[in-house]
C-alpha cells in the first residue's frame, strides 16, 4: 500500500468555548476520490480551513506524502500540491476575472486549457466578477486551482449551486485527475453523488471522524446517514395520510389564497390557494420567478408592480413593507440566512426582535416577558445554545432554526419557507420536516419552496410546479421525480 | 436521477457585458466629474472678464495640495481603510521642510525636500503597521495619529515661521501666470506613482484586500502588507502636499485646524471623486478631479457675492446632490 498523500493525525482546533474538531485522522491516498461527509457544525469546513493553511490547528499534525508540514498561509498549502475550491468563490468582485488569476499567479494560458477542456472556453475572463454568476464563478475558481497542477483538489460542496450539467463535467474532472494517480477530497451534502464517484468517505461528527470506509458498497447510504447521526436514528420515510391532509381541509376558506399575480409582465401569472393545516411545495428551476414569488408574497414592496391579487383570510393584502404581511400573520424565512439573521447579536435577540413589535409598543422591553418566550422557543427547536453569544457562531443547520424560531416567538399564520434546507445536512434536515409538519399540523397554512425534489414527497401535501413566471401544474406529493421535472421544464406530463 | 435532467438542459454562458458597459462602469464616474469640472471652469471664465493664464495658475496651484491629500486618501480608501491623518501628515511635513528650508541653498533643499518625503511615507507607513498589527480600526487610529502628528508640528514650530528658497517656490507652484508647474505636478504624480502602481501586482492586491479582505488572503495575498504599502503611498502623497504647502506659502504654518479641515476635504474630494468609501474601487483620477470641483465651488460662489458661509452650505449640498445622483444610477444599473 502506498504512503497516503495527505494525513492529519488528531487534529484539534476550537474558536472560544465551541470545539469545531476534537482529534481528527484523515488519510488520502494517491489517485483515491475521498468523500468528507458529516453533519452542519461537524467541523467539515474547519477541517478543509485547516488543511488549507486558513486557520492553524490547535494540535495534531498534517503530512504530506509522508512528511509533516505546517501551513501558515493559504499560499504554503498551494506550494505543498494543496489546492482548494472554497464554498464562496475566493475571487475579488470588484477585479476582473483575469485581474484575479493574475493577483494569485495562476498561469492564464493553463487556466484557458482547463477550461476549454470543461467546454466553458467562451468565458471571457475580461469580465467583472460581479457580473459573473455563481456557478461559473465556481467553475473559474476550480479552473483556476487545476491551473496549479494540484495533487490533491479539495471541492467544499462545490456542486451545491451547480446545475447537472455543470456538475457533470466537475465529476469528469475527479474522474480525470483520478486517472493522473492523484487525489480529491469531495464535500457533499448529496449522498448519490458520493456514491457514485467516490472511492472512500470519512465521516465527521462532533469534531471527530466516526467512520471510514467504501460508500458505494452494499447499504453505503444508510451507513453513512447512521454514522452522521450517530445514535439518534431518523424516521425513515413519514407515514402520514397526505391525501386526508388535502381532503380535509379542501373546502374550507384558503388561508392564502393568489390570483392572477403577475411575477414576469412577459410572461403568465401565479395563481394558488393553500389552506390551514397544508403544505404546499413549490418547486421550479433556476430562475423561473421563485425569488419574486415569494418576496411579493412576504410584502417586499420593491418586488411588487405587476398585477392580481394576494388574498389573506379572505381579505386583500396590499403590502408596503414586509412589517404589513407580518402583522397579517404571513411570515418569511429566506434561504439565506444570513438576510434574516444579526449575525452579530445572540441568539436571545435575534428571537426577539420580531416580538418587540408585539410586545412593546413605546419604552424598554419586558425583560422577563422576552425571555420567557424566547426560552420556549429554544427548547422546542433544541437549538445548541453553546455559541449563544453571536449568532454566527451558530452552524448552518442551527441558524436556519434559529430563522424559523424567531417567527415561532412571535406568532404567524402563514409560513413561507425559500428553499429551507439548502446546504444543511440530512440530520438537521429531518428535524426542520418535522418542525414543518408540527406547524401544518397546529393550525398553520404553508408554502415552501424546495430544491430538492425529494422533500415533495417527504413533507408537502402537493406540489405546484413553477415555470417562466407562471405555475403550469400542480400534483400531488405522491407524484414522481420524473413527473415534476419534466413539467418543470415547461413540458406536458401525460397523466 | 441525475442523467435524465442533465440531458434535458445545457446551462448556457452568461452574456459578455458589451465594451461600452464596461467603459461607462470603470470610466463613467470619472467621465461625469470631469464634465461637472469643464462647467465650473467655463462659469469661472464667463465671471471674470480677464481670465487667463494667471487665473488658472490661481485655480491649479491653489488645488495642488488639496488633490495630493485627495490622492493620499484614495489610494488608502481603495485599500480599505481610511486615513483621518492625511491633514496632520501634510501640516507636520510643511513645518519641517520650513524649518530647515531657511536660508539654505539648493542643494540642501532638494536632500530636505527628499528627507521630509521620506519622513512622511515612514510615519503613515507606521500608522499603517499599528491598524495592521493592532486590529484596532483605521478611523480610530489614524484620528489618535492626527494628534499627535499636529502636536509634533507645534513642537517643531510653535508659530508660523520657517522660510523657503525662492526657486524651491517656483519650481513646485510657478510664478504668477504660470500654471505649468502646478499641472505638471499633479500629472507627474499621476502617471509616474500612481499609473505604476496601479498596473503592477501590488496595486492589484490593494484593490482586492480593499474588495473583500477574506478572499484576497484566500487567494494567497498577504493581506497585512498590502495594507501597509497603501498607507506608504497614502504617506507620500500626504508629504508632497506638505512640500507644496511650502512652496506656495514659503512657510510653516503649525495650526493644526488647518489640517483637520483638509483632511475632511479630502474625504469628500474622495467621496465625489468615485471611490466606494468601501473599498476596492475607483481611482485617483476621480478625487484629482474633484478636488478641483470642490475648490473652485467656493470661488464661484464668492464671485456672485455669496457669504463665504453659503459657499461653506453649498459645497456640502453639491457633495451630497452628487453622489446621491451617483447611488441612483447604480441601483438603477442593479434593477436594470
Amino acid at each position: 500500500m502506498p504512503a497516503p498523500l495527505l494525513q492529519t493525525s488528531a487534529v484539534a482546533k476550537a474558536f472560544g468555548p465551541v470545539v469545531a474538531l476534537r482529534a481528527v485522522d484523515l488519510s488520502v491516498a494517491p489517485g483515491e476520490v475521498h468523500a468528507l461527509l458529516g453533519a452542519n457544525g461537524a467541523g467539515k469546513s474547519t477541517l478543509v480551513k485547516v488543511l488549507t493553511g486558513v486557520l492553524r490547528p490547535d494540535s495534531g499534525e498534517l503530512s504530506v506524502n509522508g512528511d509533516p508540514v505546517l501551513l501558515h498561509r493559504p499560499i504554503d498549502a498551494r506550494r505543498k500540491g494543496l489546492a482548494p475550491v472554497y464554498q464562496d468563490p475566493a475571487m475579488i468582485r470588484d477585479l476582473t476575472v483575469e485581474q484575479n488569476l493574475r493577483l494569485t499567479g495562476a498561469d492564464l494560458a493553463a487556466v484557458r486549457r482547463e477550461l476549454a477542456e470543461m467546454g466553458l472556453d467562451g468565458l471571457d475572463l475580461g469580465e467583472q466578477v460581479r457580473d459573473i454568476p455563481l456557478p461559473f464563478l465556481r467553475m473559474l475558481d476550480l479552473a483556476r486551482a487545476l491551473a496549479f497542477d494540484p495533487q490533491l483538489l479539495l471541492l467544499d460542496e462545490i456542486t451545491a449551486a451547480l446545475p447537472p450539467d455543470l456538475s457533470e463535467r466537475v465529476f469528469a474532472i475527479m474522474a480525470r485527475w483520478k486517472a493522473r494517480n492523484r487525489s480529491v477530497l469531495f464535500i457533499s451534502h448529496r449522498l448519490d453523488e458520493v456514491r457514485a464517484h467516490c472511492d472512500m468517505c470519512t465521516i465527521l461528527r462532533d469534531g471527530r471522524d466516526v467512520a471510514s470506509f467504501a460508500p458505494s458498497r452494499e447499504g453505503g447510504e444508510s451507513q453513512i446517514v447512521a454514522a452522521m447521526l450517530g445514535a439518534a436514528s431518523i424516521p425513515v420515510g413519514e407515514a402520514r395520510e397526505r391525501a386526508a391532509v388535502v381532503a380535509r381541509v379542501a373546502d374550507q376558506k384558503p388561508r392564502l389564497a393568489v390570483r392572477d399575480l403577475v411575477i414576469d409582465k412577459e410572461h403568465g401569472s401565479v395563481s394558488f390557494e393553500v389552506h390551514a393545516g397544508e403544505i404546499l411545495g413549490v418547486v421550479a428551476l433556476e430562475g423561473q420567478g421563485q425569488d419574486r414569488l415569494f418576496e411579493m408574497l412576504s410584502g417586499d414592496a420593491r418586488a411588487a408592480g405587476g398585477g392580481g391579487e394576494i388574498i389573506v383570510d379572505g381579505e386583500p393584502l396590499r403590502a408596503r413593507h414586509p412589517y404589513d404581511a407580518i402583522r397579517r400573520g404571513v411570515v418569511l424565512v429566506p434561504s439565506d440566512r444570513a438576510m434574516a439573521l444579526l449575525p452579530q447579536r445572540p441568539i436571545r435577540e435575534n428571537i426577539a426582535a420580531p416580538l418587540f413589535n408585539r410586545i412593546a409598543r413605546w419604552g424598554p422591553v419586558n425583560a422577563r416577558t422576552e425571555r420567557n418566550q424566547v426560552h420556549e422557543a429554544v427548547t422546542r427547536l433544541s437549538i445548541d445554545t453553546r455559541a449563544a453569544a453571536q449568532a454566527r457562531r451558530l452552524s448552518g443547520g442551527n441558524q436556519q432554526k434559529l430563522t424559523i424560531g424567531r417567527w415561532l416567538a412571535a406568532g404567524f399564520r402563514t409560513l413561507l419557507l425559500f428553499d429551507p434546507t439548502r446546504g444543511i445536512d440530512v440530520g438537521t434536515k429531518h428535524q426542520i420536516y418535522e418542525l414543518v409538519r408540527e406547524l401544518a399540523d397546529t393550525g398553520a397554512a404553508i408554502v415552501m419552496f424546495t430544491s430538492e425534489l425529494r422533500e415533495i414527497g417527504l413533507v408537502c401535501d402537493r406540489a405546484a410546479v413553477l415555470h417562466n413566471g407562471s405555475i403550469v401544474a400542480e400534483f400531488p406529493a405522491t407524484a414522481s421525480e420524473t413527473d415534476l421535472l419534466t413539467a418543470m421544464h415547461g413540458l406536458a406530463v401525460a397523466r | 436521477m441525475t442523467s435524465s435532467p442533465s440531458a434535458l438542459v445545457t446551462t448556457s454562458l452568461p452574456r459578455p457585458t458589451s465594451r461600452a458597459t464596461r467603459f461607462r462602469r470603470r470610466e463613467g464616474w470619472v467621465v461625469a466629474v470631469a464634465l461637472l469640472l469643464t462647467g465650473l471652469v467655463f462659469w469661472r471664465y464667463t465671471q471674470i472678464p480677464t481670465f487667463g493664464a494667471f487665473e488658472i495658475r490661481t485655480i491649479t496651484a491653489g488645488t495642488m495640495t488639496i488633490a495630493l491629500l485627495a490622492m493620499a486618501q484614495a489610494v488608502i480608501v481603495i485599500s480599505g481603510g481610511v486615513d483621518l491623518s492625511v491633514g496632520a501628515v501634510m501640516v507636520l511635513t510643511n513645518c519641517v521642510a520650513a524649518k530647515l528650508m531657511e536660508g539654505a541653498g539648493g542643494a540642501r533643499v532638494v536632500v530636505i525636500t527628499v528627507g521630509v518625503l521620506l519622513m512622511a511615507m515612514a510615519v503613515s507607513g507606521v500608522v499603517g503597521l499599528i491598524i495592521v498589527s493592532s486590529g484596532v480600526p483605521d478611523i480610530v487610529v489614524t484620528l489618535a495619529a492626527s494628534f499627535t502628528l499636529a502636536g509634533l508640528a507645534l513642537i517643531v514650530l510653535d508659530g508660523p515661521g520657517g522660510g523657503t528658497n525662492t526657486t524651491f517656490q517656483k519650481i513646485f507652484v510657478g510664478d504668477f501666470g504660470q500654471p505649468l508647474p502646478s499641472v505638471l505636478w499633479l500629472a507627474g504624480a499621476l502617471v509616474l506613482v500612481w499609473l505604476p502602481f496601479k498596473r503592477s501586482r501590488l496595486g492589484l492586491a490593494t484593490y482586492a484586500v480593499g474588495s473583500d479582505r477574506n478572499a484576497a488572503f484566500l487567494s494567497g495575498l498577504n493581506v497585512g502588507r498590502t495594507r501597509v504599502i497603501a498607507y506608504v503611498v497614502g504617506g507620500l502623497f500626504s508629504g508632497l502636499a506638505g512640500v507644496v504647502t511650502t512652496a506656495f506659502t514659503g512657510s510653516g504654518e503649525p495650526r493644526a485646524s488647518i489640517g483637520a479641515a483638509a483632511t475632511l476635504t479630502s474625504v469628500a474630494a474622495v467621496v465625489l471623486g468615485g471611490v466606494a468609501l468601501t473599498g476596492g474601487s475607483g481611482s485617483l483620477v476621480g478625487p484629482l478631479l474633484a478636488a478641483f470641483c470642490l475648490t473652485l465651488i467656493p470661488a464661484l460662489m464668492l464671485g456672485l457675492g455669496w457669504d463665504p458661509n453659503y459657499a461653506e452650505v453649498s459645497r456640502g449640498v453639491i457633495i451630497i446632490v452628487v453622489v446621491m445622483i451617483g447611488g441612483l444610477l447604480q441601483a438603477k444599473r442593479r434593477a436594470g
